[in-house]
């Protein structure tokens, strides 16, 4: 069966961000009928039985989530969306924002059905103006054609929906950061157990959801869990964008079913590597992965495929680098957004990252010794699963098996004075030529 | 009784114990004497769980877990010392340390330095750090308070203490990463009546106190477990001194009163033991007389008196002076105890719970007790008439406050004995004139105990050594007039005062100063003694 795109099907037509283009290509029908016509539970069962895994990173089942929201409770319940989207390769969300926005204000008002909930904020990162001003837009449509606020659709459910701006912080991705830096703090994440689900924002039940999840919604409502579920493999099914960056012909974000072959996807849809080079290495799921050494990369991109690949599917932000790439300035690159990043508040990660970067920082410009990169390693099994937050296993991944993957770019920076950049810019800082 | 657990079976190192249900590990562990590593943790705040120096083996996690959040739980294997314990904690150590200034040799906090406590059992001894370390600010956050920004490990106990006991919230963390840092907003300086604490909890010597800066190096300093006498709730302090000054006053944990936690007047008011207004003399008439001179004058006024006798306590005085008084009191035919105070302070409660009353005295209770309830009102009231109707022919006044704001009333009526003696702390109006003036024993200088605003009685001890007193104490000085008026063969020590004291009044029958150990007793009738107290006339 030909895959048919969903979540980006009217990208590129004219107007097609507003209610008027929405609604004509039959939209809102599915949270009119969930509103109207569904039991929540049922909703919640549906989506469970879709198997859909949440597109934010860590690929958590969306219904399963939504079940462990207790049913009985006296305090307020809230769904909170994530659209942060800050990790590096990372422009999904941003693009079904400023393009389809009413589709995922139809999939905030399925969940919200199906958990009870009455008011939905959506937390969208600072640097997103263009996507604030047409969610807001979309919002503001919404509320007037009563879809959104008292009594939707004529029904007696109500649901108001908030947009929040982020500051600039990557750290406000992950969900309980979110959450804090919502309720006004400064944007940390908390330790779980307490899980959102049960203690969330304002300290109540609360919903984390991505953009693409619940974007995701209103096709099962469509189509149903049985040929939902038959759109790439069972277990992790799907329509899915996958952004593609760096050194390719034709970069940006592409929708297919889960589990397409990386390869295919460079290859095939990205207009493969460019300038005519070939391909050195492939982070797939966003700065944070493991890094694919190019002889690993005819994998199939969905999670379980690329958890056996040893790396993850992560936000599916793809970085192609050709075999002009210096990894070791690749990894600085890296390792300076983590050490940024960082919140601070965890020892291993607040130290681990900064050290990281310097190690890094100084072989790249020539100070590197062998034992470095022992010492890499070492620094970074010493931060992995040891931190209140993913963040500091997200700077540990690409950094280790960076170093283990492409060792002989580390030895030659080592051995040859730095890193070809470096010695680029110090020749330029001499007055004598480069050689680009 | 409940069919509920009231205990749960898990295993320590090996070794099954049981613990009451609702424990974090480090809490039950705690219980079974073994105390595991911890910096962010304060038993007085919220889990933050940042620092990570607690992480421990357990047989449910596939990764160290943090002893101060995970709670115990029935068949939970914990290991303390397995080698993912110990490398967990080891890493947790050797990124602490790796922008760590290391100047120990000269910040305050050294000695009793978490991170150097903790470095010694599990730091490496070279670190394998050899890059430029991060600079963060030193700067002044208010005006008792700077942080040493370098020094900062980043566990939020100040902030949280912040937030979470005075509710003021001027501490926060800003910047990310290792370039984070304790701070103030802009124009708004951490001034809360409690802000001192953040000095005590700060595990590293990053919040200084400018107070104790550069004064002193932890272990030279003599340290003296006490109660302040700031007001009358009597935290319970420690009080650190060097060659018989006050260094430092900082809290002592006592649950039941104080928590962790004293006030900033408790901390900082210790000055006074220095001023310049102090009397440290004796003299007779405005004529400095020396000490043994001073004694037998006060022998000599008191024994060659036959006339009617007032006496004048203050609620500085502990229970054991008050005790020498009511004696001295009744071997006399007529005399009558009242006693005054100094006008109220502010009083202050936070959002935790923590109180300073505005009661500026420790031991109005005790003077309630020993003396009488009607100390401060109606024996007060009786006594003023007499002096003001010229009937007193002489007048005992002990005046050892350390701020003395009186009433001008009582001072005339004060100046109209026909005989005065006067024991104060500070020289003033109600000295003039006195035909005998002799310098009072401050709070921290002299040993006893104090009759807590909720009946509790404490130990108060001095921080000066046997023998080094510049004069002699009041309960030096009553013990020798009642010797001399042939009341007891010999002076005893406060303790021996205490015991006279405790077979005398009912109240006080069960205890001595041993019962009273480090955090005090409720009295059985103390809190009465309290409630119907009325106040000053
Ligand atoms: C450091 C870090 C950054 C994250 N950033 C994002 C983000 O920008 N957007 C996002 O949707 N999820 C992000 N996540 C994942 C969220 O914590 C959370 O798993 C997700 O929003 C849940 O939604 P989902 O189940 O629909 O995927 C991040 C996680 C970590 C650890
Ligand atoms: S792991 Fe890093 S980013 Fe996450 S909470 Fe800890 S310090 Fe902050
Ligand atoms: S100043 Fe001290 S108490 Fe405050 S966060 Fe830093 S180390 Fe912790
Ligand atoms: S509250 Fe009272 S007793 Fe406690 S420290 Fe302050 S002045 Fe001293
Ligand atoms: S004491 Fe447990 S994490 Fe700090």
């Amino acid at each position: 069966m030909a895959f048919k795109k969903v979540l980006t099907r009217h990208v590129g037509k004219k107007d097609c961000h507003t209610l008027k283009f929405y609604k004509k290509q039959g939209g809102y029908a599915q949270a009119e009928d969930a509103v109207k016509n569904q039991d929540p539970d049922a909703l919640i069962d549906l989506v469970k039985a879709s198997n859909l895994r949440g597109r934010g990173g860590a690929g958590f089942p969306t219904g399963v989530k939504w079940a462990f929201v207790p049913k009985h409770t006296d305090k307020a319940k809230y769904l909170v969306v994530n659209a942060d989207e800050s990790e590096p390769g990372t422009f999904k969300d941003r693009v079904l924002m400023e393009k389809n926005p009413h589709l995922l204000l139809d999939g905030i008002i399925i969940c919200s059905k199906a958990v009870g909930i009455h008011h939905a904020y959506i937390y969208i990162r600072g640097e997103f103006v263009f996507a604030y001003r047409r969610l807001l837009e979309a919002v503001e449509e919404a509320y007037s054609d009563g879809l959104l606020g008292k009594g939707i659709f004529g029904s007696n459910f109500d649901l108001d929906v908030t947009l929040h701006r982020g500051a600039g912080a990557y750290i406000c991705g992950e969900e309980t950061g979110m959450l804090t830096s919502l309720e006004g703090k400064r944007g940390e994440p908390k330790l779980k157990p307490p899980f959102p689900a049960v203690e969330g924002v304002f300290g109540c039940p609360t919903v984390v959801n991505n953009v693409e999840t619940l974007a995701n919604l209103p096709y099962i409502l469509e189509i149903g869990a049985d040929a939902y579920k038959k759109i790439g493999p069972e277990k992790c099914p799907g329509p899915k964008l996958f952004c593609v960056s760096g050194h390719v012909e034709n970069p940006g974000t592409f929708e297919l079913p889960m589990g397409v072959n990386l390869l295919e996807l460079i290859n095939k849809h990205a207009g493969g590597v460019w300038k005519g080079r070939s391909l050195k290495a492939v982070i797939p799921g966003g700065s944070s992965a493991h890094v694919l050494h190019a002889d690993e990369c005819d994998v199939a991109m969905d999670i379980e495929s690329l958890d056996e690949a040893g790396s993850m599917l992560g936000s599916a932000g793809i970085i192609v680098m050709d075999d002009s790439t210096c990894m070791v300035d690749a990894l600085l690159n890296i390792m300076r957004f983590y050490h940024h990043e960082s919140c601070g508040q965890c020892t291993p990660c607040r130290e681990g990252t900064g050290w990281l970067e310097k190690l890094v920082h100084r072989i790249a410009s020539g100070g590197g010794r062998h034992e470095d990169l022992q010492l890499i390693q070492d620094v970074c099994d010493r931060m992995v699963g040891k931190t209140i937050c993913a963040l500091a296993d997200a700077a540990a991944f690409p950094a280790e098996s960076i170093v283990k993957k492409f060792p002989e770019d580390f030895l030659h920076a080592i051995e040859q004075g730095g890193s070809p950049a470096s010695r680029n810019r110090s020749r330029a800082a001499v007055g004598g030529g480069t050689d680009v | 009784m409940s069919e509920h657990a009231t205990t749960v079976t898990w295993t320590l190192n090996g070794k099954q114990v049981e613990s009451p249900p609702g424990l974090t590990i480090m809490e039950a562990a705690k219980l079974h004497d073994l105390e595991i590593p911890n910096f962010c943790y304060h038993p007085g705040l919220s889990i933050a769980g940042n620092c990570r120096i607690c992480f421990v083996e357990s047989n449910r996690s596939p990764k160290p877990v943090i002893s101060c959040s995970e709670r115990i739980a029935e068949g939970l294997e914990i290991q303390t010392h397995s080698e993912m314990a110990l490398e967990a904690r080891n890493s947790v150590m050797e990124f602490q340390l790796i922008n760590h200034p290391l100047d120990c040799p000269v910040c305050d906090k050294a000695g009793e330095c978490v991170l150097q406590d903790h470095s010694y059992t599990h730091g490496p001894d070279r670190s394998r750090f050899e890059e430029n370390k991060t600079i963060r600010h030193t700067k002044k956050l208010g005006s008792t308070i700077s942080i040493w920004g370098n020094r900062c490990i980043v566990c939020t106990r100040c902030v949280r203490f912040c937030d979470e006991i005075t509710g003021t919230g001027e501490l926060c963390v800003v910047e990310r990463g290792d370039r984070s840092v304790v701070d103030v907003f802009p124009g708004l300086p951490i001034e809360n009546s409690l802000a001192g604490n953040v000095i005590d909890i700060c595990p590293v010597g990053a919040l200084i106190g400018e107070d104790f800066k550069f004064e002193a190096r932890i272990w030279d300093m003599k340290k003296t477990s006490s109660v302040c006498a700031g007001c009358s709730r009597g935290c319970n302090i420690e009080v650190q001194s060097l060659d018989g000054f006050a260094k430092r006053i900082v809290a002592r944990e006592n649950p039941e009163v104080n928590e962790w936690w004293i006030c900033d007047r408790g901390r900082y008011d210790y000055r006074y033991l220095l001023a310049a207004d102090r009397v440290t003399d004796a003299s007779a008439g405005g004529e400095p007389i020396d000490s043994d001179t001073a004694d037998s004058s006060l022998n000599d006024l008191v024994s060659e008196n036959g006339g009617i006798v007032g006496i004048l306590v203050d609620p500085m005085m502990t229970c054991e002076e008050l005790h020498l008084v009511n004696r001295l009191s009744s071997t006399l035919s007529d005399c009558q105890v009242a006693a005054w105070s100094t006008a109220d302070g502010e009083a202050e409660s936070f959002p935790n719970g923590f109180t300073i009353s505005s009661d500026l005295h420790p031991n109005r209770a005790g003077v309630g007790a020993i003396i009488g309830k009607d100390a401060f009102s109606t024996v007060a009231k009786g006594l003023r008439r007499s002096l003001d109707a010229g009937d007193i022919d002489l007048l005992i006044v002990f005046a050892g406050f350390p701020h003395p704001d009186l009433e001008k009333k009582w001072i005339e009526s004060i100046g109209k004995a026909k005989v005065r003696i006067v024991f104060s702390l500070q020289s003033g109006s109600w000295c003039e004139g006195a035909d005998l003036l002799l310098p009072s024993t401050a709070p921290l200088e002299k040993e006893g105990s104090y009759l807590n605003q909720d009946g509790r009685l404490q130990r108060v001890r001095t921080l000066i050594a046997a023998g080094q007193q510049p004069f002699p104490s009041e309960l030096v000085r009553l013990q020798a007039l009642l010797t001399h008026l042939g009341e007891r063969p010999r002076s005893v020590s406060s303790s021996g005062v205490f015991r006279e004291l405790a077979s005398s009044v009912e109240a006080f029958s069960d205890q001595s100063h041993s019962t009273l150990g480090e955090s005090g007793c409720v009295l059985s009738s103390g809190k009465s003694a309290v409630g119907s107290m009325g106040g000053d006339a």
